[in-house]
């Protein structure tokens, strides 16, 4: 046999996956053939020092943003209920809620609207159908956007969450909604409720003001995990405006070492 | 509605502690940078999460799990084309660097030596390598992730060896 069509014996023979019979073959080759004899000795030495290259440790720092990413993502997804669930829900609470909340009444109106739209439909085939349906649809967008304020308000951090997750389906998130978000992204007291906020401000990250409150928002974080996350985003965006604003949290004294390397990093990144 | 079971999430909790070292190792010789690798974990395992219901159960999660860092590799280099070798030589100094009494620091070097010139492998070449010697992966495991036959695999990892060889000797000089 030609001396390359031992090849794949050779793999087998310096990591140790030969089978007796397979061994023999290859001891028998090699046994005749210098040139095989001394090149399977020199692989196998580099196979041995390829072994003793040491593979770091990963940092404490991928721990704790894993499970905070899980956590985020269990309750995002535990609470998918359906918008009609919702407003259920909601409305069962709605005595409670009523003095601190003018909302509610706005919701009651729409859900009144809506119904009422709906018997209406069903009831008159008129010729301005299509207009009623519309103003049907935008009385919904609006239900949503009024159900996503609302929620960010909950006192249940997996509430805010959903509240936070219901951007997406509004389809023009207007002035009132970013506010909102951006308000929520600088003050919840709850990490796993800011980093969703990110993500859903990143996804309107086309809006200027959205772009703007995320560099105003840099200062404001104090937790690393937010730093990191917001030093991902503005990479992501290729914000170079955010520059300044990460050299202003350099100068905090007790920032964390990994989120100070990783700010350095994206300030090179960006300019 | 999709409907997730508790125990489903909390499995992903169990995957991470398990595989998190693993796959950090992987992605580190595959791109010689620590703060990318655990970011590229992070994107591992939220894809792992976010497609789970794409996972049909057969052949090994782990394998998987692999399939998706490739995949997640493939995309960092897709865009960042240039940076690779230039951030290899760096992390291969970086980790010669330390105070180690002299004898050690011979053979200290050395390695440092023989991971640059892991880093000047193809990225196919490096892969293969990677997951057959650091993670230690059976020629036939890696034949799945890959999607080769067993021989391919075999004969591949043995002209990695080969090249590697050969650009370890030219740098020795
Ligand atoms: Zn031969």
């Amino acid at each position: 046999m030609k001396c390359e069509l031992y090849e794949e014996l050779f793999t087998g023979w310096i990591n140790k996956e030969l089978s007796a019979e397979e061994k023999g073959v290859l001891e028998q080759h090699i046994s005749g053939c210098d040139h095989c004899r001394t090149e399977l000795e020199a692989l196998q030495q580099l196979w041995g020092h390829i072994g003793q290259i040491e593979t770091p440790e990963p940092s404490a720092n991928m721990s704790v943003k894993f499970y905070a990413m899980l956590d985020t993502y269990k309750e995002s997804v535990k609470e998918q209920r359906s918008l009609w669930a919702d407003i259920k829900y909601q409305l069962s609470n709605f005595w409670q809620w009523q003095p601190r909340w003018p909302m509610a009444y706005n919701l009651v109106m729409i859900v009144i609207l809506v119904v009422g739209g709906y018997l209406l439909f069903g009831k008159n085939k008129s010729d301005d159908q299509d207009r009623q349906l519309q103003a049907l649809s935008s009385q919904v967008h609006e239900l949503k956007q009024t159900m996503m304020l609302a929620l960010l308000e909950n006192p249940s951090a997996s509430e805010r969450i959903r509240g936070v997750s219901y951007t997406s389906e509004i389809k023009h998130a207007d002035k009132q909604v970013i506010d909102a978000l951006l308000a929520t992204l600088n003050n919840d007291p709850n990490v796993n409720v800011r980093l969703s906020t990110l993500d859903a401000l990143t996804h309107l990250a086309g809006h200027p003001e959205v772009r703007e409150g995320l560099i105003k928002s840099i200062v404001e974080q104090d937790s690393p995990l937010m730093q990191l996350a917001i030093a991902d985003v503005m990479l992501k965006l290729q914000e170079k405006r955010s520059v300044n604003s990460f050299k202003e949290l350099l100068k905090q004294k007790d920032l964390d070492h990994g989120v100070r390397d990783k700010i350095k990093q994206t300030i090179t990144q960006l300019i | 509605m999709l409907k997730v079971k508790a125990g489903d999430l909390d499995r992903m909790g169990m995957l991470f502690e398990r595989y998190n070292r693993q796959l950090y190792g992987f992605l580190f010789h595959m791109t010689y940078q620590r703060e990318l690798s655990e970011d590229m974990v992070q994107q591992v395992f939220y894809k792992m999460l976010k497609y789970r219901h794409t996972f049909t159960g057969t052949g090994e999660y782990i394998h998987w799990m692999y399939s998706i860092a490739r995949n997640v590799l493939k995309d960092h280099w897709r865009k960042n084309k240039q940076q690779v070798q230039h951030e290899g030589v760096e992390a291969a100094e970086t980790i010669a660097g330390g105070l180690v009494p002299d004898e050690a620091f011979e053979k200290k070097q050395a390695k440092a030596e023989l991971h640059r010139a892991m880093g000047k492998l193809s990225e196919s070449q490096r892969e293969i390598l990677a997951l057959s010697r650091f993670q230690e992966l059976k020629c036939q495991e890696i034949a799945q992730i890959l999607g080769m036959t067993e021989g391919t695999v075999k004969v591949r990892i043995h002209r990695a060896m080969q090249e590697l060889k050969s650009i370890y000797v030219k740098m020795e000089r």
